[in-house]
């Protein structure tokens, strides 16, 4: 379940068309046929996600038009709403739901969006708790590379991450994911920051980030991860690594209080 | 956001089924944009009147909002409509586009909108004052309210002026609050007085910064050059209020000291005159964007008395019927040249149907021109367009 605001009001399910660039109705949607312009697909009964509106105020009639004619879409989802897409769908009565991140939602997913609570489910998508954690070492952080076998995002390199188990708290799983994959023993969190979601394939994993000093301590590693670098925090790029690390790691320290000590 | 138990009992549709709606879409709004609570408002001035701007989507808006009982509850005016309602075969307009248009007309009309259609309504029938909280939707008249006369209101869209309209409330952010209304960049503008060379100066001024609140100095604008400086800065740009030192009502409530300054003379104008102008050939000469003032009007009167026009180019005055009332004998003048049309305008009417290349004094007409109606712009001060044809 995402949650984020509601725009329009109602409840609708359908089948995700997904445009990953700013829309115009005026221009960009046909609205007697709900046709998107340039092949992209029917708008029809699909819930329509995209980040933000775009173009001329006129584009909240051709919403109208659409509704006129049985082709609108039948819910709207936004990264931003702005005026034009928002008063189209209050005067078209299509549910619209903004402020939810549109990256964690795919072309052709099954959604339900509640435009009264302003939510949006993915029946067909599972989210799974896990947890991330940055152990900080003469101020460089450890990053293990995954096997290109590996389950969830192969061949990246992460952070000390897993699965939370059931009847386990999320620092509890932290600190036996790093046991189990670097044999090191680490006292309580430094800090830790508000869980991120990502997407990947069928799943959200929704991670909660920590921050541990793991002074002078040597990894050994199991059958888990092929290799470990002890990097600089400041040049993780994310082509490499599983998305998020760099901003998360960045967010740690900086909530750990490592950043001023040590003068980054 | 707080609402009333008043505001509540409307949105739960204790008023009916059009002020339900209306107050829906204020309340979508005022959320998107952090508003706090609704505030009153004096009064409306709705855009989404020409039928070709809205076609047959807002048509049927239009038509449901009516038959929904829908009602404005607040002094509102009405933006050009696409035609002039008793001279449109003078316009190459057909009959269907003419029954379509004289629909929306009837049909803003029966929800209690005035239908003399101007975007200039600040001349007549719709003045607000200083301090007033309103929710326009003509952007030249917007920025002229904020700017000219202190009034306060956002950008507002058709739908969304309409709702406040039926409702009498508008969300309460942005320009609305003495924050936002600060200046954001000083103008050192450098020009002569004429309205042409203000309307460059928009021009020249939307392009240098596309939005925020510009505060001039240099210029000592009258009504016609504000209107046309107004009405070039939300073409060009998106600004919505400006101020001008020592001539608007806010210009000394904020502190200007630390912001940047960016000069605007010859070098700009000319650069603003070359993005505008892309003919040198007229079929039409329309002048009137924004509507032409009384003033105007006899300006043009006196400068075209005796002159004779050449047969083969059109001339089309756009002002409201309002103000074309109020001065017979000069617009008889006019009307020895071509029509004084009323309520209507060349940017909102079909003119692509019958015109390949327009002249205008105006740089928003200039910009709208190319984009909306298809047409190459001769963009001219007045005596230039009428040497061109005489």
């Amino acid at each position: 379940m995402l949650t984020g605001r509601s725009i329009s009001g109602g409840r609708a399910e359908g089948k995700v068309l997904k445009l990953d660039e700013p829309l115009s109705f005026l221009g960009g949607v046909n609205g007697s046929t709900g046709e998107l312009s340039g092949g992209r697909g029917n708008v029809a009964g699909r819930i329509l996600v995209f980040p933000h509106g775009k173009g001329s105020t006129v584009g909240s009639f051709t919403m109208y038009d659409l509704k006129v004619h049985g082709k609108a879409p039948a819910a709207v989802v936004n990264r931003s709403a702005e005026t034009i897409v928002a008063t189209g769908a209050v005067i078209s009565d299509i549910p619209m739901v903004d402020s939810i991140d549109v990256d964690l939602i795919s072309d052709g997913d099954l959604a339900v969006v509640d435009g009264d609570a302003g939510t949006l489910e993915l029946p067909e998508v599972d989210m799974v708790e896990s947890v991330t954690s940055a152990l900080m070492s003469a101020g460089r952080v450890l990053m293990l590379k995954r096997p290109d076998t590996a389950t969830s995002f192969p061949g990246r390199w992460s952070l000390v991450a897993g699965k939370i188990e059931p009847g386990e708290s999320a620092q509890e799983a932290a600190r036996r994911e790093i046991a189990e994959e670097t044999g090191i023993s680490v006292g309580g969190p430094e800090a830790f920051s508000e869980p991120i979601l990502v997407r990947e394939n069928d799943r959200i994993w929704k991670v909660h980030p920590f921050i541990f000093s793991a002074e002078g301590a040597e990894p050994v590693l199991n059958s888990e991860n092929l290799v470990f670098e002890w990097a600089d925090p400041e040049a993780l790029g994310d082509v490499f690594q599983v998305p998020g690390t760099a901003k998360v790691v960045l967010d740690l320290i900086g909530k750990s209080g490592r950043a001023s000590k040590q003068g980054y | 956001m707080h609402l009333t138990r008043e505001e509540e009992s409307v949105l739960d549709g204790e008023k009916g089924a059009g002020a339900q709606k209306a107050m829906e879409l204020v309340v979508a709004l005022g959320k998107i944009y952090g508003a706090d609570s609704l505030i009153d408002i004096t009064s409306a001035h709705l855009s989404g009147a020409s039928y070709k701007t809205i076609g047959d989507g807002g048509l049927k808006y239009l038509e449901d909002m009516a038959a929904g009982g829908a009602k404005v509850s607040v002094m509102s005016t009405l933006n050009p409509v696409g035609m002039d309602r008793n001279r449109w075969k003078e316009m190459h307009i057909g009959p269907d586009f003419a029954s379509k248009q004289l629909r929306i007309i009837e049909l803003y009309g029966s929800m209690g909108v005035r239908t003399t259609c101007s975007c200039t309504p600040y001349v007549g029938g719709n003045m607000p004052s200083l301090g007033d909280h309103i929710a326009w939707a003509e952007s030249s008249a917007l920025s002229f309210a904020n700017s000219y006369i202190g009034a306060r209101t956002n950008r507002e869209g058709g739908p969304g002026a309409l709702a406040a309209a039926i409702v009498g409330k508008t969300a309460n952010y942005g320009l609305h609050l003495d924050d936002n209304r600060a200046p954001t960049v000083v103008i050192e503008a450098d020009i002569d007085g004429s309205v042409f060379s203000h309307s460059l100066l928009g021009q020249a001024v939307g392009m240098a910064i596309g939005g925020g609140i510009p505060y001039f100095r240099g210029i000592t604008p009258g009504v016609e050059e504000a209107k046309t400086l107004a009405a070039a800065m939300a073409a060009s740009g998106s600004v919505a209020m400006f101020h001008v030192e020592d001539v608007t009502p806010e210009h000394g409530n904020h502190d200007i000291s630390g912001l940047d300054v960016i000069s605007i003379g010859k070098e700009e104008l000319r650069a603003a005159y070359d993005r505008l102008n892309t003919s040198d050939d007229v079929q039409l000469i329309a002048l009137g964007c924004p509507h032409l003032t009384e003033k105007e009007i006899r300006e043009i009167a006196a400068f075209l008395k005796g002159k004779v026009k050449r047969k083969d180019v059109e001339i089309w005055f756009c002002t409201s019927a309002e103000i074309r009332d109020r001065c017979p004998e000069d617009v008889a003048v006019l009307e020895g040249f071509g029509p004084v049309l009323a309520d209507t305008c060349m940017v909102v009417a079909p003119i692509e149907g019958a015109f390949r290349n327009t002249g205008t004094n105006s740089a928003k007409a200039g910009n709208y021109l190319p984009t909306l109606c298809c047409q190459k712009v001769m963009c001219r001060d007045i005596a230039a367009l009428m040497g061109a044809v005489m």
